[in-house]
């Protein structure tokens, strides 16, 4: 559906997006994921056509589409703070891009009243100004406005991104189901891995514009192939192996690297027919959540690691209790150790 | 930049936007930048060769030097005078409780709605030789000199009124920004009404009196009216002087050499303004900002003695406004004699300026070069704004610079360069002459009202949500449509309040129209002025007090508009 083919873009001296290659599939809700400045809204941009790629080539169902006009491209766009314009009514913003390309006004009126059908919105809500709607109604007119023209593709530039937390939950989920509903090619931009997690069929992790990995949520989450990637999603242990003598970790980490496992996969209780490295530690604190507990663990020889123990498993241990721990190998992430770290 | 990049934005480019910066380049090139310039030949070149007789000239001149030397004791003397009544009436209706406040603030907010030549006319038919208060005083002190209001005292008394507008808008609101906690923390450690306003208040508004001040400063030394109507011979300033000299070919270098000598002054002391802008503005650290709460005066004495000051300072505000139109509403013999009786009131100078062309001319001249300049100023800095906020390049920015000189500079230095330079026919112009005709005119009211409304506009323009672009164009919106559907709506209200200041501020201008109207299309300025003149006829005054009651009308109902329903909101 959408390949870019070494796509690099340059603002002055500074490089923004590296040398991108990425295949987007027909259907997919797809998300560009990373810290701020990472290059993953310039390639977002760049697809849509603000953006003119310095070299490299953007292709959409196999055509070349680079330099082709913003308005011919067919992407339909959901910007950050939704850009609805103010001085026009629901109606009017929906209506606003078949106006530009010039529909009979009885075209328009039966267009902008069935996709407000589709994304729930009242007719009565159609005359309202923007300002008078909820955050939710909003990005469904934002939505809306993209949709009225029948894109190949949608984008989404952290549409949530300005939303409190509760609000952010009830978009999300919304605007999954519209996704469903719609089945169009969806390409996400956030920095928020949570929103990235639970939306996408699979995300692209970027990072000082080098596109790191691509992968399902399950394949990012739990086979991170860099350093950077496994620290940006979620939470987890970094450990040094050469901080823990006598222990089997020396063996299944390589010499020269570095290993990661997520602070879930860190038990404090045997694991019947799993492979694990046990380590002796000392628990520094522990707070509790109620359905969970959190632990801080001291590892003799040095170093911490934190660990998540859910109530149910009746593991009860206080500040200061010796403790066995148990790190699953499968679940040992290693990477080569920086220059300096060595 | 490879070739598909160069033939792709070759391609984008517009015939229309070329046609249009076109025009913005020449306007900037040959208004704005090439008058500025041009005034430094006239006044150091002479057949081609460097001479300094200009200089000799104004140093042997006499008068010349003595309206330099009026005009800064003017603008020292302001500057104590309007800082004294300006601070006064801000802490009067903003921050002690002054019973009746909100009453007050209407009489001192009257020089916000009349200001410059029908300010000065309306002060001098109230105290004038023939003026109510004149003859009021002389039936109470039958001894009372009535010549008395003219000269130095005249027009200090007048512009100190005239120029506390500036106080009245800034200082009050910075007053109202106070933290009140600030307050009430030097009252919890037992500081009195007056050591709080000396040590805690006054100090935050420092860097807000020192830049009036300086405005201040500014205003008197390129004093225009006040002097012109009341200075009489004996005390004339340098605009009045820069007039005389340049209405003959023979003394024209000398009115462009003290025409720069202001451009200078103030070049200099608005620099000297920005520094105390850097360097004094005081940022708050309260967590919580609390309202400034009215100060009880808790000595009785000072009390009443505020309240006395308060009212007095009110009735001089109000009695020429509602003397101007009380009058405006009697007979030429009433207005002549400055007596008022029942049977001497009518209506028939209204109806004379309604029914009587020739009574109306001015108004209709005014009217036409007040809109037509607003209109083309708004266009312009519409357009220059959004070339500012797209292209944000060098020569964007060399464009708001170009677009800005206006603003550093007296409106008398841009008239005198706009004369000096296009009494000859000037190629760049298509080898026309300019000065005599009614464009003259109008391109100085453009030119002098380009920075202000070129900051506002573009102000406008950056608070614009960048998406809203983006979102148009993907939507399939060309540029223009773009600007014309989603831009020009938003920023409509606020370009349209700059629009009507603009108007109202031509309206009846007298600064810069008394260099350069053209004699058969009088505009109401120079119309109110002449009037004041000893020999001016008891019907035309009555005219001028018709023409002064209706700018009023017209400037509060502009003023509501722009500031009372935005503040309201």
């Amino acid at each position: 559906m959408i390949t870019f083919q070494n796509v690099d873009i340059k603002f002055g001296e500074f490089h923004a997006v590296k040398n991108l290659n990425l295949h987007i599939r027909e259907g997919e809700f797809f998300t560009f994921l990373g810290p701020s400045g990472c290059g993953k809204t310039t390639t977002l941009r760049s697809l849509v056509g603000f953006i003119m790629p310095t070299s490299g080539q953007i292709l959409l169902k196999d055509a070349d589409i680079t330099r082709l006009p913003i308005e011919k491209r067919e992407i339909g766009m959901v910007f950050q703070s939704y850009a609805l314009f103010p001085t026009m009514n629901v109606y009017e913003n929906i209506a606003f891009g078949l106006r530009v390309k010039k529909f009979s006004k009885a075209e328009v009126d039966q267009k902008v009243k069935d996709i407000a059908r589709k994304v729930d919105l009242k007719d009565d809500q159609l005359f309202k100004k923007v300002s008078e709607l909820s955050g939710g109604q909003q990005q469904r007119v934002a939505i809306a406005r993209a949709l009225v023209l029948k894109p190949s593709i949608l984008v989404l530039d952290e549409p949530l991104s300005n939303l409190d937390a509760k609000l952010r939950v009830q978009l999300r989920n919304e605007l999954k189901q519209l996704q469903k509903k719609f089945g169009i090619t969806t390409i996400y931009v956030t920095h928020d891995q949570e929103e990235a997690l639970t939306l996408s069929d699979r995300i692209g992790v970027f990072n000082h514009g080098v596109l790191e990995q691509v992968g399902t949520p399950l394949e990012v989450y739990n086979q991170s192939q860099t350093e950077f990637v496994c620290n940006f999603i979620g939470d987890i242990n970094r450990i040094d192996p050469r901080m823990v003598e006598n222990s089997r970790l020396n063996d299944v980490v390589q010499p020269g690297n570095i290993a990661y496992i997520r602070n879930e996969k860190v038990s404090l209780l045997p694991l019947q027919g799993i492979d694990t490295v046990e380590l002796k530690g000392k628990i520094a604190d522990r707070e509790f959540y109620g359905l969970y507990s959190k632990y801080v663990l001291e590892i003799a020889g040095g170093g911490r690691l934190k660990t998540i123990e859910i109530e149910s498993r009746q593991v009860q241990h206080e500040v200061g209790d010796d403790v066995d721990i148990y790190l699953p190998v499968r679940d040992i992430l290693q990477y080569p150790l920086k220059e300096g770290e060595a | 930049m490879n070739a598909r990049n160069l033939s792709a934005r070759l391609a984008s480019v517009n015939p229309v936007s070329i046609l249009l910066y076109g025009l913005i380049a020449w306007f900037v090139i040959a208004f704005l930048i090439y008058p500025n310039l041009n005034i430094y030949g006239e006044i150091f070149f002479k057949d081609g060769k460097f001479t300094l007789e200009a200089a000799e000239k104004l140093f042997s001149s006499e008068r010349a030097m003595r309206s330099l030397y009026n005009s800064f004791i003017l603008a020292f003397s302001l500057v104590i005078t309007v800082n004294v009544v300006g601070i006064t009436l801000v802490l009067i209706s903003e921050y002690f409780d002054i019973k009746g406040a909100k009453f007050l603030r209407l009489g001192y907010f009257t020089t916000l709605i009349y200001s410059g030549v029908v300010l000065v006319s309306g002060y001098k038919f109230v105290y004038g030789e023939e003026g109510f208060m004149t003859k009021l005083l002389v039936q109470w002190f039958p001894s009372f000199n009535t010549t008395w209001f003219h000269g130095y005292w005249a027009v200090l008394f007048v512009m100190t009124f005239a120029c506390t507008s500036n106080h009245f808008l800034f200082l009050s609101n910075a007053i109202r920004k106070i933290d009140f906690q600030t307050v009430e923390a030097a009252r919890n450690m037992g500081a009195s009404t007056w050591y709080i306003l000396r040590r805690v208040v006054l100090p935050v508004l420092k860097p807000t009196i020192y830049a009036l001040t300086i405005l201040t400063f500014l205003t008197g030394l390129a004093a225009t009216s006040a002097p012109l109507i009341l200075g009489g011979k004996e005390f004339q300033t340098i605009t009045p002087m820069i007039l005389t000299f340049s209405k003959s070919m023979t003394s024209r270098d000398l009115a462009a050499l003290l025409a720069l000598i202001l451009g200078v002054a103030t070049l200099v002391l608005l620099t000297v303004m920005i520094r105390f802008e850097r360097k004094g503005n005081f940022m708050s650290v309260s967590k919580v900002k609390s309202e400034l709460v009215k100060q009880k005066i808790r000595s009785k004495f000072g009390n009443i003695a505020a309240h006395i000051l308060a009212y007095g300072l009110f009735v001089l505000y109000i009695v020429p406004v509602v003397l101007i139109i009380i009058f405006s509403f009697t007979d030429a013999a009433s207005i002549s004699t400055a007596t008022l009786n029942l049977n001497s009131f009518t209506l028939d100078n209204y109806i004379q300026v309604f029914s009587s062309m020739s009574a109306f001319k001015p108004y209709l001249v005014s009217i036409l070069y007040a809109a037509a300049a607003s209109v083309i100023v708004v266009a312009l800095a519409l357009a220059a704004s959004r070339i500012v906020h797209k292209y944000k390049n060098k020569w964007a920015l060399a464009l708001e610079y170009a677009l800005l000189i206006p603003w550093i500079l007296p409106s008398t230095l841009i008239a005198i360069g706009l004369i000096v330079t296009f009494n000859t026919p000037k190629l760049m112009i298509g080898n026309t002459v300019l000065v005599g005709t009614i464009w003259m005119l109008l391109i100085a009211y453009v030119i002098i009202h380009i920075p202000f409304t070129l900051r506002m506009v573009k102000a406008s323009f950056f608070s614009l949500d960048s998406n809203l672009e983006d979102a148009a164009r993907n939507l399939g919106a060309k540029p223009f449509y773009t600007f014309r559907k989603v831009l020009l709506p938003i920023i409509l209200p606020s370009t349209l309040a700059v629009l009507a200041l603009n108007f109202n501020g031509i309206l009846a201008d007298y600064d810069v129209t008394v260099f350069l109207y053209h004699p058969l299309y009088q505009p109401l300025g120079i119309v109110i002025k002449n009037s004041t003149d000893a020999q001016a006829l008891a019907d035309t005054k009555a005219l001028t007090l018709v023409y002064s009651v209706i700018l009023m009308i017209m400037s509060s109902v502009t003023l509501y508009f722009v500031y009372g329903r935005n503040s309201r909101s």
